[in-house]
C-alpha cells in the first residue's frame, strides 16, 4: 500500500510521539512506586537506568549498527557484557528490595511494569531506526 | 544452524553479562538478608570465581592448537595450558568451597542461614557459566 509522502511523515511523527508518551510513562511509574508508599528507596534503581547506557555511549560513539551485527572488535563485546549485567541489576535491585522487607508487592510491581515499558520502548525504538535506513530519510 | 551461530555472536556477550550480573546480585541478596554478619570467608568463593572467569577469558581459542607459532619460541604451549589449568583449579576450588560453606550453614543455626549458603554456591555456578558463555562467543572473531 504506497501511502503519500505528508501522511507517511504524518505516521512517523505519530509514533515518535508514542514512543515519547510511552517513556514518559515510564518514568511515572518509577516515580509512583516510590512516591504512593511514601519510601523512597526504589529510587536507587535510577542509578541501574543511568548506568545502563553508559557503556553504550562510551565505547560506541555513534557507531549504533556494530550492535547487531556479529564482527566488532572485543570492546563490542564487553559494552554487550556490561549491557547485559546492568539490565538483570535493575531486575534485580527491586527484587532485593522486596526480599528484604523495604519496599511492598505494589511498589515491586510498579518498578517492574516501569522495567517493561521502557524495555519496550527501546526495542520500539531501535526497530523504528532500523526500518529508516531502508527507506531512506524524507 | 548457521542462523543460530549468527544470532549467538550477537546477543552472546549480552546473556553472559545478565548470567554474571544474576550470580553477584544473589550473593548481595543473602548478604542484605541475613540476620547475622557475614563473614570474609563467604565472600572469598564468589571472588576468586570470578577471577577464574577473568582468566580463562585471557587465552584466545587458537592459541591452543597444536601449529601455532608464537613469538617466544617453538615449546610455549605450556604456558597456555598452564595458564588454563591454574584457572581450573581455582574454580574447581571454589565450587567446593562454597558448597562446603552451605553444608556447613545448614547444619550450625549459630552462623549464616542457608539461603546465604545456597546464594554462595549459585553465584560460583553462575559466574563460572557467565566465563564459559563470554569464551565461546568472544573467540569466534
Amino acid at each position: 500500500m504506497a501511502l503519500s509522502r505528508s501522511m507517511r511523515t504524518c505516521l512517523h511523527s505519530g509514533r515518535l510521539a508514542l514512543l515519547a508518551i510511552l517513556v514518559s510513562s515510564g518514568i511515572v511509574l518509577q516515580i509512583l512506586a516510590c512516591a504512593l508508599y511514601n519510601n523512597w528507596w526504589p529510587m536507587l534503581t535510577v542509578l541501574m537506568y543511568l548506568i545502563l547506557p553508559m557503556p553504550l555511549i562510551f565505547f560506541l560513539g555513534s557507531d549504533t549498527s556494530s550492535i547487531m551485527s556479529k564482527e566488532g572488535d572485543s570492546w563490542v563485546n564487553f559494552t554487550k557484557f556490561l549491557t547485559g549485567a546492568s539490565i538483570v541489576g535493575s531486575i534485580a535491585i527491586p527484587s532485593i528490595l522486596k526480599h528484604a522487607g523495604v519496599i511492598g508487592w505494589g511498589a515491586l510491581t510498579m518498578e517492574l511494569s516501569s522495567f517493561v515499558v521502557f524495555g519496550v520502548a527501546i526495542l520500539w525504538f531501535l526497530q523504528m531506526n532500523s526500518e529508516d535506513e531502508y527507506s531512506g530519510v524524507f | 544452524m548457521e542462523n543460530l551461530a549468527l544470532l549467538w555472536g550477537i546477543i552472546g556477550p549480552g546473556v553472559s553479562g545478565a548470567i554474571f550480573g544474576a550470580g553477584w546480585w544473589f550473593w548481595v541478596d543473602a548478604v542484605v538478608c541475613s540476620a547475622v554478619q557475614v563473614s570474609f570467608l563467604h565472600y572469598l568463593p564468589g571472588i576468586f570465581a570470578t577471577l577464574a572467569a577473568l582468566m580463562f577469558n585471557c587465552v584466545n581459542k587458537d592459541e591452543i592448537g597444536y601449529d601455532y607459532y608464537s613469538p617466544y619460541g617453538d615449546d610455549s604451549e605450556w604456558r597456555v595450558k598452564l595458564w588454563l589449568f591454574v584457572a581450573y583449579v581455582v574454580s574447581f576450588v571454589c565450587l567446593a568451597g562454597s558448597v562446603g560453606l552451605l553444608v556447613q550453614d545448614a547444619l550450625t543455626n549459630k552462623g549464616p542461614s542457608v539461603w546465604t549458603g545456597v546464594a554462595g554456591v549459585l553465584q560460583c555456578v553462575l559466574v563460572l557459566i557467565s566465563g564459559l558463555v563470554y569464551w565461546t562467543c568472544h573467540s569466534e572473531d
